[in-house]
Order: structure tokens, then C-alpha cells, then sequence
């Protein structure tokens, strides 16, 4: 907000400063005068006719040809109308592109979200503010379905110092806007704006130039062509879709170069699993090993070690893994190698979900943890890795930990004769707590002989840490043994708006309104790495399973998720595309695609390699989807939002389309036509459900807050009920 | 134009002692104030999000305050929604005001302590079992407007839409429609099957079949359903009953079967037959075709009992709640003297299956010396004295398993330091009642009374 605007840039190219037409109401010319300025001109002609001044008398001539008969000038160019100049230019604009080629109307038609802006920042800046006003109430609608949110932000400023103080209006202002056209279209709209140079040609080039970049990319040669654009608009129903490389984060699809030149260059990224210590590695095969002698595999089952080394060999070599150098971890623990040897077993007993099979969706089992008595005071639901645990933060600045199988949550500290319920409050917080993670752990079933607990305790695999963050600007690591609060992390400079554990535990990650998320290690109290770049709050953060990425999503005005590599700090990929407030990303286990979701009920897939979409998932009401998570295999997200419902959504990108395009497309055109005319018949039954939809579960009252794969491919879902309405 | 009054802004300046504003800095200043309102309602609408609510409150508008660094308003911190009040000012002017309650001071000293809000606490239910939303109370019903959000793309499945009852309801076919042709056959034929008495080898092997075939998953809903239609509406035949019983041990044999989701409504039908009033044919109609034994509803309580332990065995531990359930049941069962004898024994079997001997010293012990009475009159009756010998057995037998758990516990059994002869008949009516204590006395087993008095001695 403090940052100063650049200088005006409007005034400058247009020509006369238009203050003048503000302070020259036409209407205060003397009366009656008009005879004597003919009069008085026909005298100077004369006169400077008998002096022989013919190029005066020419000048004079053609200059009084726009003066009417009383004196007063004829308003030829657009900029003399004041405040309406805006007003006309963008109706000229948008009537032109509305009837433009349809081939073009696609790409021109994002033009018109930028220059609505600007064009009304521009009037408000000049003191317009009723023209402003009225402009902005008449073209408002063309925009509410992309853009409700930045239209909520706008329509509130209405005088010039609001300009500077409003952080989205400063964005606008200080970066260039992003659009991409093809040379056709870009040269059919600069013929147009030039032809119409009098009537709002010249303003609207103006806005372009000061505001707006215009990339000029080659359709055809690109994944995001013409008949992609018209596909997506048959697709949505409306004109054209926002775009990857659009926006005020221009930049080349996936990658972070804003430069309309450069042609993306993206980095290369590490996606694969991180490899394991050799140590831990040793240590885990033997106990594999142990346990395939005393639990011989059941039939048609591979041996555990087997099944080990199947999954490391079975990783695409195309993928180069993170080095363990890069990001130092502390040496192993036993604890470690009981938390291996469970994921192995997991992972070969678990029932397995295939992703969309014969055209049916896999049937998903969902238990659900209502939280009842809340009065809405429960900000964020989380379970343990280990299934044992549960845990809300709550406005109250508390933590509350339930055990899950009803056990006493011990600690050693308990004074004499202390009643251990199946609860404990963690209290340190001075503020709403918005975020818990609880230390990886997993869940090992105690050694049973005989049908008794064994002699050898199990070994200690539950998670041992929590960590919180709340508005009081500081992250807080508890102790799950003592239920004490360990450390405060100070850093953040204002509310931290969610906090996560690593995969690999001792690096954890926060996020905050302070548009910055760090990076930290347990052992340190400040942040290893600051990731500045997002415009606004960083309000979603996720981990990449290997541990070597993280990804952070903003809000209002940026809209972004972006991707970070750990070791340096960099920004390695952006991704543009959502419409709302990012409100949860997940990245899928496999490590190549990853998830995110917006308050306005949508979910895209990205591909990490490339960078780009690979689809979007819409069925979700508004309200916010608060929360996404995997299945083990990466075939099926499940998606839980306030509006109450757990979704369940197929993964697979739709290669079908370019397979076989003709009998696919058929298939797929009849179900989008059924869609819309569902839409047509009841406006008021809420959004599309998009196709890629397996099931949708809803509760009865309660928002969910918390869905989770456990690694067994169960979901867990936390929600608080709601009584009133 | 504006939201904001220009003519509040000039009420307040009067307020504070600036007479005349200019009109222009009024509207500039209203115009001001309305953006300043709602940068605030931008950062408050932030923390609405974060708190994953959908309404504004006032702490989000105090945290949104606190981070645009401006001092918070106190005093409206309230968890309740304000009540405005209108008040008219005027021709259509109408002002609101938050209502302000007087509150005495006095009153509000004496006044006793409001209730302490209930503890937050948590239930788990499924939300969905391979990817049917069960329809359990804690589930929605299915309304149109779930049926829209369903999905209609090619990912959808329509088995299971169809199963949630979610598909198009116009056109929603039959239930059976889900179900491959071999499915439905199987059913047909081995439902049947079992409720026929006339063929003892094709029920055995429907039974064979349902205890070990792996490929029926599918139908476990339909047989469950089939049950608990079979027992509520056939209770006096004791062949379907003691059928329907038996196939559900069959299900439960069944090791490919997976059958937790369904315990819950198996649960009805297995407590129907063991503390059911009335099973069998009614002693009016042992005229029609009765060639049954009167008492083999004891035979069906039993097996079913024995369903029921294992029921229990199994599932207790997923489902915290299972056998507090059918413990209560069992207990207020056994509590209802208007109940007959076949329930009381039922619910005597349920209880020392369910909870073991230390169910019976503390469910069933204390509740003896009441129960003597019903005993007694049982006893005297001719027409119920049979079913009151029963029960008297049944209460020995559970009093055993205390005998059982006893010598477990103790290694051996040590009978010195009680009472001898009368005195410890007389301690034995005191704690079991009469009609039992005699039995347990006459008995003379050491064990047993020691096990029952020790309980005495102990607490």
C-alpha cells in the first residue's frame, strides 16, 4: 500500500489533460455573443487577407469549422466528453468484439476484464467518480461469474486516494495485465481501434498500452488453441475461459518467466520419491524379512522384501529423485524403521483402488467424525497419521485432542491419583488457532501372539508432535507425550494461516496473511527459507510427497498456486487458472499431478511436469472446499467443502477425446447437453456437476472440514454439525 | 448512491461540535467512510474463511481491525446474533440501533449461575460404504437436491447410484435391476431354501453355500433385509425364526463376507429372538398344526444367544457402542416383571454372553433378591412353573461362569472363613433371593458360593 503509483501515464499520451474539459463547463460563454465572434472573425479574415497572410487565414479558416455558431468548439474527439469518454470507449470495444469473427471472439473477449478495470480506475483517478459509478454499474454483470470477488473489492472505491489504498487497485496499477491473442486477432483489434480513433479508438489503445500486455502467440502451435478455446466454451457455456497465461501473473503456462518473449523454459523438476537412507534402508529390509518368516505371505502374495523392492524398482527412470544432500535429515531412529516396515505392509495389503474401470467409478468407503456442541467455534479439524488421534483448534485459541479409540491420553507429568480421560486441551494460544499438523506417524497394529498383547511393546509409532498456528502470529510445537507446548516459532508478522508437517516430519511449512510461507526445521526457531512472491495472502499450502517441493495457493488478486523447490528457495512453477480464493491444494502420492481448490467450488488437476491443467473438476457449491486428499494410488481425489457434502472425483485425464475423437466425443456431447439443459430448466439447482463425478455423500448439517485416505484407502471426514438452520 | 448517509456523517460532525460542513466534503467524506467499512469487511471476511464458517461474527471484524492496525471495538464480542431495533426518525428515515438491554445489577448478582454449555464431543458414523450412502438416521435422506448433485457423467456409477436410492426417480428402476442375473437367481433360490422344512438337504447346502461361497458380498443387504422381514413377521413359527437365525450365523461364518457395516441392523432381529415375548405359537393356538415343542423357544434363545456372543466377540471392538447396546436392552428386558419367562431367560443368556461374569456380578447379581419374587410366583403358578424352572437354571448357569472366572482368578479355592449351615443359607437368600439361594445351597458347591459371596464381602 505504501508503494508510490507510477506517474500517470494516461495524462501524458492522450494529449490535452482532460482537466480542462472538467474546468471549461461549456456553458458559461457570454450570451448573445455569437454574433459578434462571426462578426469578429469575418473582420480578422479580412484583414489578415489585405496583409497577405494566406497561411494564417488558412489556419484560421479550418480551425473555425469546428467552432458551432456561438463560438463554442464542436466536440469531435472523444477525450472532450469528460467522464463519459471511458464509457463510450468500452461500449465501442465490447460491442465490436461481441460481433467480431467468431473465431476471434474467444481470445478478444478477454481483453474486456482488463480494460473494464482500468478504464474505471482511470475515470476514478480523473474525479468522475459519478460517471465511474454509473460505468461500473453497467458492465459490472458481463464480469460476476469470473471475477465476483475483485468486482466486490472495486466497487467500493470511489475517489482517487481509495486507489492507493486499495491493495488490489495498486496491483492493477502497478503490473501489466496479460493476455494472450494470435497476430490475426491482435492485428484485426489494432486496425479496429485505430479506425475508430475519434469515437474511443485512442482510449482504449491508451489503457492498453499503459496497462495491458499483449502476448502475441501462434494458436495453432500451442496446447491452448483455437479449437481447444471454442471446445472450452461450448464446454462452460460462457465466452472463453481464464486462461493459463493470463492475468497479472503473465507468464508462460507453468513456468515462472513473466517475459512475453522468452518461450518457457521450464525448470526441471525432481518428482520422484526421496531415496531412502542406506542405513534405514538395511535396517527395514531385515525386519521385512523377519516378518515374512514369522508371517509367511498369505497365497498369491509377494514376500514383504519383495514387495519393497518391486516398488523402488517399479519408479520411472525418467524422474530423477531429490538428493538426500540437498535437503539433510537427521539420522534415523527406530521409530523410523517401524513406521517403514508398516508402509510396506500397507501398502501390499491394502485394498486397492483402480481409477475409472469400464466406465464405472470405484466405490469409495467414508466414515465421518461429526463434532457436536460446537457452537461454530471449531476452526480446523486433523487426524494423526495414525488414525488414533483427532484434534480441532478452535476460536477459542484452544487445541482439543481426542483419542479416536477412546484410550487415556497419558502423560508422565499427571500429578497422583489423576483421572486421564480420552481428551486433553492444549492451551497456549492467544488467538483463533487455524491450523494443526500432527508429525508423520502410521499406524502399527501391537505384535499379537496367541491372541494376547505381546511381551515386546509395540514399537513407538504414534506421532509425538503437533504443531498449531493462530492469529496471535505464532506457530507453537506441542508435545503429544507431556500435552505441553514446546516451542513458539516467531517470525510471521501477522495471523499464520496454516502450518504442515513435512512427509518426512522435522521440516514443517507455514503460511500467512503477510503473503509470505516459510520454511522451517523443529530444531531452529527462525524460518530456513522465506517464499515471497504471491501479490496476496498465502491461504493453502501443501507438501510434494518426496519432500523437495512445496506448493502455496493465495487469494483475491493473485489467485496463483505456485510451486517452491526447498533446497533454494526458487519458484519453480505458476499456475493460473482459478477464479476464487484458493482454500486447499493436496498433491497426489505419485508426485505428478497435484490438486487445488477454490471458494467458488472448482478443482483443478495440474500436471507438475508440464505445468498445465489437466482438468477441472466443478460440482462443489460456493462456500469454500476445505479440503482435498489422495488415495494411495493417485486414481481417485475426494474433495469435503460447506456445502456439507464429501465428493469423490475421477482422476484420469480424458484421453479418450484425442483417441478416438468422433465416437467419444458423441458420448461426451450428449452428457454436456444434458447438462446444460438441466441447468436451462432450474437455474436455482446450483452449478454443473462436471461428468468426472463419482459419488457425492452429503451430511446432514455439518460442513466438512477435514477429508483424509487413510494408508488402508479408507476416507475420514471431520465436520462439525451445525444446529441452527 | 452510496450505502452510507451522507447525512449521518453530517449527524455526527453536529455531534462532536462542527456545525456546517460543506456539502461536498459530506459526500466525500460518506463516500470515505463506506470504503473504509469495507476494507475492513474484506480483511473480517478472511478470518470468516480461515475459521471455515459462513457467517461473519463479530471476532472476525475485531481480528480484521487488529490487522489493518486500528484499535478493535470492544464490547460486542457476543456469540449470539445482535438484534437490531428500528426506531423512525422521521418520513422514511428510519434508524437502527442495537437493542441494549437494561440488566439489574442486583438481579444479575443473584441470579443463579447459567448451565454450563455442553462439552464438545464427537460420533463417527459411516458416510458411505463402497460408495453407498447407508441409510442410517445420522445420513441425510436423499431429496432432489442430491439426486441433481449426483453425478451423470460416464465416471458415475450408476450401481451405485442406484443402490443410494440417488438415481433419476422417475425412472428409478427396481431395486433387483443392480443385481447380476446369477445374483438374483442365487437369492431366489436359496432364500427359499432355507425357510423350506420339507427338504433337509437342500437347506444344509444353502447353508454350506452361504457359509463359504466368496462371490455374495452383493446380496448381504438383501439377506439382512430378508431376516429382519422373516422375524418380524412370522414370530410365532419357531422354524423361521431358528432359520432366519441360522442363516445369519451362516453370513457371519462366512470369512470372504465383510459384515460390520450391517451389525446395526442385524442387531433388531437377533434381540427379537431372544427376548421376544411371545416366539412360537401361542398356547391358544397350540390347537392348528403345533407339532413343534412347546419349549424349543428356549432351544431358539439359546442358538441365538450364542449368535449373539459371537456377534459381540467380533464387532465390539469397531463399534464402541455394540454391547453397552444389547447389554441395556437385555437388562431392562430382564427388569420388566410383566415380561415373560422366555424374555427373562433370554436376557439372562444375553447378559452372561455379552458381559462375562463380571456382566453377571454386576448386572445381574444385584437384581436377584428382586427378581425372587417374580420367581416365586412363577414357581407356584402350574401354568408358568416350567418356564420358572428354566430360568432358575439359566440364573445357575450365569452364576457358574462366576465360579469359572473365580477359580481363574484365584488358582484355587479357599471356602474357610465363611459361614456354615444356616447362617450362610441365610446370607445366600439374603443376596440371591429365595428360590435360587436354596438351589445354589443345595447344590453345595463351594465354589459357586463363594464366588457369589465374595462379591458381598468384597464391595
Amino acid at each position: 500500500m505504501a508503494q508510490p503509483l507510477p506517474p500517470p501515464s494516461r495524462t501524458g499520451s492522450v494529449g490535452p489533460p482532460s482537466a480542462g474539459g472538467m474546468g471549461a463547463p461549456p456553458a458559461s460563454a457570454p450570451v448573445g455573443g455569437g454574433n459578434n465572434q462571426q462578426n469578429l472573425n469575418q473582420i480578422v479574415l479580412e484583414y489578415l487577407n489585405k496583409k497577405g497572410y494566406s497561411k494564417t487565414e488558412a489556419m484560421l479558416r479550418k480551425e473555425s469549422l469546428n467552432v458551432d455558431a456561438h463560438g463554442q468548439p464542436i466536440l469531435t474527439r472523444i477525450e472532450d466528453t469528460g467522464g463519459k469518454k471511458w464509457g463510450q470507449s468500452f461500449r465501442l470495444i465490447k460491442n465490436w468484439v461481441e460481433h467480431s469473427l467468431e473465431i476471434y471472439r474467444p481470445e478478444l473477449v478477454r481483453l474486456l476484464w482488463p480494460l473494464f478495470v482500468h478504464a474505471f480506475i482511470d475515470c476514478i483517478i480523473d474525479c468522475y467518480t459519478s460517471d465511474a459509478l454509473a460505468f461500473f454499474q453497467d458492465y459490472k454483470g458481463d464480469f460476476e461469474a469470473e471475477h465476483s470477488q475483485e468486482l466486490r473489492q472495486f466497487e467500493k472505491i470511489t475517489l482517487p486516494e481509495h486507489v492507493q489504498d486499495n491493495e488490489l487497485a495498486v496491483l492493477y496499477r502497478q503490473k501489466k495485465y496479460r493476455v494472450s491473442l494470435s497476430p490475426m486477432a491482435f492485428a484485426v483489434l489494432v486496425e479496429f481501434l485505430e479506425a475508430r480513433d475519434n469515437e474511443g479508438g485512442r482510449v482504449i489503445l491508451n489503457l492498453i498500452n499503459a496497462h495491458i500486455e499483449i502476448a502475441t502467440l501462434n494458436r495453432a502451435a500451442t496446447a491452448r488453441g483455437l479449437q481447444k478455446l471454442m471446445e472450452e466454451k461450448e464446454r462452460s457455456g460462457r465466452l472463453g475461459e481464464l486462461g493459463e497465461d493470463e492475468g497479472i501473473q503473465g507468464h508462460q503456462p507453468g513456468s515462472t518467466n513473466t517475459d512475453v518473449n522468452t518461450i518457457g523454459t521450464l525448470t526441471k523438476l525432481s518428482l520422484a520419491p526421496m531415496p531412502m537412507e542406506a542405513d534405514l534402508m538395511e535396517d527395514v529390509k531385515a525386519d521385512l524379512s523377519h516378518e515374512d518368516s514369522v508371517h509367511p505371505p498369505a497365497n498369491g502374495q509377494s514376500t514383504l522384501v519383495d514387495h519393497l523392492e518391486q516398488t523402488i524398482k517399479q519408479e520411472p527412470t525418467d524422474d530423477a529423485a531429490p538428493s538426500r544432500e540437498s535437503i539433510p535429515f537427521p539420522p534415523s531412529t527406530a521409530r523410523d524403521v517401524a513406521v517403514e516396515v508398516q508402509k510396506v505392509k500397507e501398502n501390499r495389503d491394502r485394498f486397492k483402488i483402480d481409477g475409472r474401470t469400464g466406465g464405472v467409478g470405484p466405490g469409495i468407503s467414508a466414515t465421518m467424525f461429526t463434532f457436536h456442541n460446537t457452537f461454530d467455534s471449531v476452526n480446523c479439524i486433523e487426524f494423526s497419521g495414525d488414525n488414533s488421534l483427532a484434534a480441532i483448534g478452535t476460536a477459542e485459541s484452544y487445541i482439543r485432542v481426542w483419542s479416536l479409540d477412546n484410550r487415556p491420553l497419558l502423560s508422565p507429568q499427571d500429578p497422583p491419583g489423576f483421572q486421564p480421560s480420552s481428551s486433553r486441551r492444549l492451551i497456549g494460544h492467544s488467538g483463533p488457532v487455524y491450523g494443526l499438523s500432527f508429525s508423520p506417524s502410521a499406524a502399527v497394529p501391537e505384535p499379537t501372539t496367541n491372541g494376547h498383547s505381546g511381551d515386546s511393546p509395540a514399537p513407538d509409532s504414534q506421532p509425538r508432535f503437533m504443531l498449531s498456528c493462530s492469529a496471535d502470529n505464532t506457530i507453537r510445537l506441542w508435545s503429544l507425550d507431556t500435552w505441553t507446548n514446546l516451542v513458539v516459532y516467531r517470525s510471521h508478522q501477522s495471523p499464520v494461516w496454516d502450518v504442515r508437517f513435512s512427509p518426512h516430519g522435522h521440516y514443517f511449512l507455514s503460511c500467512s496473511t503477510d503473503r509470505t510461507a516459510r520454511l522451517w526445521s523443529t530444531p531452529q526457531i527462525a524460518p530456513l527459507r522465506i517464499f515471497a512472491g504471491h501479490d496476496s495472502d498465502v491461504e493453502a499450502i501443501a507438501w510434494h510427497p518426496n519432500g523437495a517441493y512445496v506448493f502455496t495457493g493465495s487469494g483475491v488478486g493473485d489467485k496463483t498456486v505456485r510451486a517452491w523447490s526447498v533446497a533454494n528457495g526458487n519458484q519453480v512453477r505458476i499456475f493460473t487458472g482459478h477464479t476464487g480464493n484458493i482454500t486447499a491444494i493436496a498433491c497426489a502420492p505419485n508426485g505428478h499431478i497435484f490438486a487445488s481448490a477454490d471458494d467458488k467450488g472448482e478443482i483443478m488437476l495440474w500436471d507438475l511436469r508440464t505445468g498445465r491443467r489437466t482438468k477441472t473438476l466443478k460440482g462443489h457449491q460456493k462456500g469454500g472446499i476445505w479440503s482435498l486428499d489422495w488415495s494411495v494410488e493417485s486414481t481417485v481425489l475426494v474433495s469435503g467443502g460447506a456445502d456439507k457434502t464429501v465428493r469423490v472425483w475421477d482422476v484420469q485425464p480424458n484421453k479418450e477425446h484425442k483417441v478416438n475423437g468422433e465416437v467419444v466425443n458423441k458420448i461426451d456431447g450428449a452428457t454436456v447437453g444434458g447438462g446444460a439443459a438441466a441447468n436451462k430448466s432450474g437455474k436455482a439447482k446450483g452449478p454443473v456437476v462436471s461428468p468426472d463425478q463419482i459419488s457425492c455423500f452429503a451430511t446432514k448439517k455439518s460442513p466438512v472440514y477435514k477429508v483424509r485416505f487413510t494408508q488402508m484407502n479408507l476416507v475420514m471426514a471431520g465436520g462439525a454439525y451445525l444446529e441452527q438452520a | 448512491m452510496s450505502v452510507w448517509n451522507p447525512e449521518n456523517v453530517t449527524d455526527v460532525a453536529e455531534s462532536i461540535g462542527i456545525a456546517s460542513l460543506n456539502r461536498e466534503v459530506v459526500e466525500h467524506l460518506a463516500r470515505d467512510v463506506e470504503f473504509r467499512i469495507s476494507e475492513v469487511l474484506t480483511e473480517a471476511l478472511k478470518f470468516m474463511r480461515h475459521a471455515k464458517r459462513t457467517t461473519l461474527t463479530t471476532q472476525d471484524v475485531s481480528q480484521a481491525l487488529r490487522l489493518l492496525e486500528v484499535e478493535p471495538l470492544y464490547g460486542y464480542e457476543s456469540t449470539r446474533p445482535l438484534r437490531f431495533g428500528e426506531a423512525s426518525i422521521g418520513p422514511g428515515q428510519p434508524l437502527f440501533y442495537v437493542e441494549d438491554e437494561e440488566a439489574d445489577l442486583e438481579k444479575l448478582i443473584n441470579a443463579p449461575l447459567p448451565k454450563v454449555p455442553r462439552e464438545i464431543s464427537f460420533t463417527a458414523h459411516w458416510l458411505a460404504v463402497e460408495g453407498v450412502q447407508p441409510s442410517i438416521p445420522q445420513n441425510p435422506i436423499p431429496t432432489q437436491q442430491q439426486v441433481d448433485m449426483a453425478a451423470r457423467g460416464p465416471a458415475g456409477n450408476s450401481t451405485l447410484a442406484a443402490l443410494s436410492g440417488n438415481d433419476n426417480p422417475n425412472t428409478r428402476p427396481p431395486v433387483k435391476h443392480v443385481l447380476s442375473k446369477e445374483l438374483q437367481l442365487y437369492f431366489d433360490r436359496v432364500a427359499p431354501a432355507i425357510m423350506d422344512p420339507s427338504n433337509e438337504d437342500y437347506r444344509n447346502a444353502a447353508f454350506a453355500s452361504l457359509k463359504t461361497d466368496t462371490g455374495i458380498h452383493q446380496l448381504v443387504p438383501y439377506f439382512v433385509q430378508y431376516v429382519a422381514d422373516k422375524v418380524t413377521h412370522n414370530l410365532k413359527s419357531i422354524f423361521t425364526l431358528t432359520s432366519s437365525m441360522q442363516l445369519l450365523a451362516a453370513l457371519l461364518e462366512n470369512p470372504s463376507l465383510y459384515m460390520a457395516p450391517y451389525v446395526p441392523s442385524i442387531v433388531p432381529a437377533i434381540l427379537t429372538c431372544l427376548i421376544g415375548k411371545h416366539l412360537g405359537p401361542t398356547s391358544s393356538s397350540t390347537s392348528s398344526q403345533s407339532t413343534n415343542n412347546p419349549d424349543t423357544h428356549f432351544a431358539l434363545r439359546d442358538f441365538t444367544a450364542s449368535l449373539l456372543a459371537q456377534l459381540a466377540r467380533r464387532y465390539a471392538p469397531t463399534s464402541t457402542t455394540l454391547k453397552p447396546r444389547i447389554a441395556r436392552a437385555c437388562l431392562s428386558a430382564l427388569l420388566d416383571k410383566t415380561k415373560t419367562f422366555g424374555t427373562h431367560y433370554g436376557a439372562l443368556l444375553g447378559l452372561t454372553f455379552i458381559a462375562g461374569a463380571a456382566g453377571v456380578r454386576s448386572l445381574i447379581l444385584p437384581n436377584l433378591g428382586a427378581y425372587d419374587a417374580v420367581l416365586k410366583a412363577g414357581l407356584e403358578d402350574e401354568g408358568k412353573k416350567e418356564g420358572a424352572e428354566v430360568v432358575v437354571q439359566a440364573i445357575i448357569r450365569a452364576l457358574g461362569t462366576l465360579e469359572d472366572d473365580a477359580v481363574m482368578v484365584n488358582g484355587e479355592v479357599e471356602v474357610n472363613g465363611h459361614p456354615e449351615g444356616d447362617a450362610l443359607r441365610e446370607q445366600l437368600r439374603e443376596v440371591l433371593g429365595e428360590v435360587v439361594g436354596m438351589r445354589v445351597f443345595e447344590s453345595g458347591r463351594q465354589g459357586l458360593i463363594k464366588a457369589v459371596l465374595e462379591k458381598d464381602l468384597v464391595v
